[in-house]
């Protein structure tokens, strides 16, 4: 240390002690600490407003039918109960929770007809989901490879193409889609709700997995392919194990967005039994004396959790997958 | 090792024209038979919505009859003269632009204080997150309530700030703020966005280059303008791009929180498109804004790739 030091005082500062110095150097370390604490504030302070509709949203859900309404919010220490869970998650008869909840008279809104018991619309979004997700990427690993490591003619026009096919607006791509399923028959089938998704997520995903193949050296398909195999050979067999990771956070990326779409999901199957859950969610009416609030909330937030938690697996791939694979996270 | 593995793979005939392979389309090496599966399936997913839409635009569906009648190019030439497709132009511009703005400025502030590394940087990185996971069709409905003009904490808020007032509140009124209402749903759900993907681009600025610039005597502002920024460009475009496309086909938001309202403040063109196709069964004006804004999406698209020369 006496070294490092003794070679500091002598720019027009004068003379020190070592003493001094010392505390020099601790007052530069606590305007460090101080600067860095600052810091924390500010930024912790921002992603807490970006956090707030997200904590009163689940709140809300434990919240009695007055402490939804109570303004400002109580976002810690309110009194919690369970009766919205338990309509939404348990099945608990509607009128009944709104009795307990609201009181005798209270209006009700659409949930009196339809109800809120939302396990069966998630079982329909996780299976939508899950189907369209092998679906994805089944076609989309081999095509990711090929455009890896090929350069056929119009490369960029391909990319081009398959990033194009999100460009139309989802309104105008359903019509025509569900007048081609009525002509087919595939109209209020599952199945045509994934490969709607399917649509939906190729490009994303053929886009992500190419970025993931970029990262492979080429030299191992060669070196495969000395070995006696074949380009499926060198991709089936040596390569698609070094993209597994990036396979894993495409899938959950697919299973994400399938989980979140909605007016495909809305309008390609009509029939309840077969509903995800933005449909069903999006289908309440919240005008009716703020009866529904509760439900909602507890809905909603029945609804986000599962992505929460796939989230925590692939947030380093999210950046990638969210640009198509053209940003390194 | 690695010596002798190049100098076998250099002799070794080159992949591509291996001896004694099948040639034909059925080959493995046949770029076309590892692209066709996808390429197929997404030619005829959205090239047959997209020439559909083409063919109905130049149509009108009687709803009577049930049939398509050709009308020529009528429904463009009413396009341009429809004042409520010009507010939907006006209203969506206003929405790209505004939210652009603000949540490439937002993002890049909340992305350079995160790498500054405050304490919990890790968690704050999580819940940043978030909001952008979250369905549309919930943060629309979350919002519905934050936003409610009797017993919302935003419009609360607001109001308190003078930002908005008791008659005319950020949902509802005569719809004065009702697009910024919108807006605070997109900002919330996408800034996030843009704050990964800086931060990433300030991950990938070696370190070397940034003790360069300390050492030359820049300070802290200097160093971000003069040698992060323009290292930040390439990802900037790329999250940009992607911005543009989907903002300029918003749709769930409005339709969750306004439905267009009130007074057609908020309605932008995916919305009015949707109005037209399947409120009021006019499919052929429908499929016209659809092809409209397809045809902008794939303009601004094109030439931005070209402009920043992007390649994947």
């Amino acid at each position: 240390m006496a070294t490092a030091n003794s070679t500091k005082p002598q720019i027009g500062i004068g003379h020190r002690t070592e003493a001094e110095w010392r505390s020099v150097q601790r007052q530069q370390h606590r305007q460090k600490l101080i600067n860095r604490i600052l810091l924390t504030i500010v930024t912790g302070v921002i992603v807490l407003i970006f956090f707030f509709p997200i904590w009163f949203w689940v709140t809300a859900s434990f919240k009695t039918f007055t402490g939804i309404f109570q303004m400002p919010p109580q976002l810690i220490g309110f009194d919690a109960i369970g009766s919205w869970w338990s309509t939404v998650i348990g099945g608990r008869p509607y009128l009944e929770v709104v009795q307990e909840t609201v009181g005798a008279n209270a209006g009700t809104g659409g949930g009196g007809t339809v109800g809120y018991y939302v396990v069966p619309f998630l079982v329909n979004s996780a299976i939508t989901g899950f189907l369209s997700t092998l679906v994805v990427i089944a076609v989309a690993t081999p095509t990711a490879y090929a455009l890896s490591r090929f350069n056929p003619r119009g490369k960029q026009n391909i990319v081009f193409f398959i990033l194009s096919t999100r460009f139309m607006p989802a309104f105008a791509a359903v019509l025509p889609i569900t007048q081609i399923y009525r002509f087919i028959g595939w109209d209020d089938t599952r199945f045509g709700l994934v490969l709607a998704h399917v649509l939906v997520n190729l490009p994303l995903a053929i886009l992500l997995l190419k970025s993931f193949f970029d990262d492979v050296p080429t030299d191992l398909d060669d070196a495969a392919m000395v070995d006696g195999c074949n380009r499926w050979g060198a991709f089936w067999r040596i390569i698609i194990r070094y993209v597994l990771p990036g396979m894993g956070a495409a899938a959950v990326l697919c299973l994400i967005f399938s989980w979140n779409e909605f007016l495909f999901a809305l309008y390609l199957v009509r029939i309840p039994d077969l509903s995800t859950l933005p449909v069903f969610l999006a289908g309440f009416d919240t005008a009716s004396g703020g009866t529904e609030w509760g439900f909602l909330a507890a809905a909603g937030t029945a609804a986000m959790v599962p992505v929460f938690i796939f989230i925590l697996f692939v947030q380093r791939s999210l950046i990638r997958g969210l640009t198509l694979g053209a940003v390194r996270g | 090792m690695a010596q002798s593995d190049s100098v076998m793979v250099g002799m070794s005939p080159s992949a591509k024209e291996r001896p004694g392979q099948k040639r034909g389309f059925f080959n493995s090496s046949n770029p076309w038979l590892w692209l066709s599966p996808a390429l197929i399936f997404l030619l005829l997913y959205s090239l047959g919505p997209l020439i559909l839409n083409l063919v109905m635009s130049f149509t009108e569906f009687k709803a009577r009859q049930k049939t398509f009648e050709f009308i020529g190019l009528e429904n463009w030439s009413n396009l341009f003269q429809d004042s409520r497709f010009q507010n939907a132009v006006s209203i969506t511009l206003q929405y790209v632009v505004i939210a652009l703005i603000i949540q490439v400025f937002l993002g890049i502030l909340i992305a350079i204080l995160l790498d500054a590394r405050p304490f919990g940087v890790g968690l704050m990185q999580t819940l940043i997150i978030l909001p952008m996971v979250t369905a549309p069709v919930v943060s629309g409905m979350l919002f519905r309530l934050l936003t409610h003009s009797e017993f919302g904490y935003i419009d609360f808020i607001f109001q308190n700030l003078g930002i908005v007032t008791k008659d005319e509140p950020l949902i509802g009124g005569k719809g004065v703020y009702a697009l910024m209402g919108v807006l605070l749903v997109e900002i919330w759900q996408w800034t996030p966005f843009i704050v990964l993907i800086v931060l990433a681009g300030l991950k990938s600025i070696p370190t070397e280059v940034l003790e360069a610039a300390e050492v030359d005597g820049a300070n802290g502002w200097q160093r971000f303008w003069w040698v992060k920024l323009p290292l930040l460009r390439t990802v900037l475009s790329i999250a940009i791009l992607f911005r543009l496309v989907d903002l300029f086909r918003v749709f769930d938001y409005v339709a969750v929180l306004t439905a267009g309202g009130p007074a057609l403040h908020t309605e932008t063109l995916s919305y009015y498109g949707y109005v037209n196709t399947f409120q009021q069964v006019k499919f052929g004006y429908g499929a016209t804004i659809g092809v409209f804004v397809m045809i902008v999406v794939w303009i601004v698209a094109f030439s931005y790739i070209r402009i920043f020369r992007m390649k994947w």
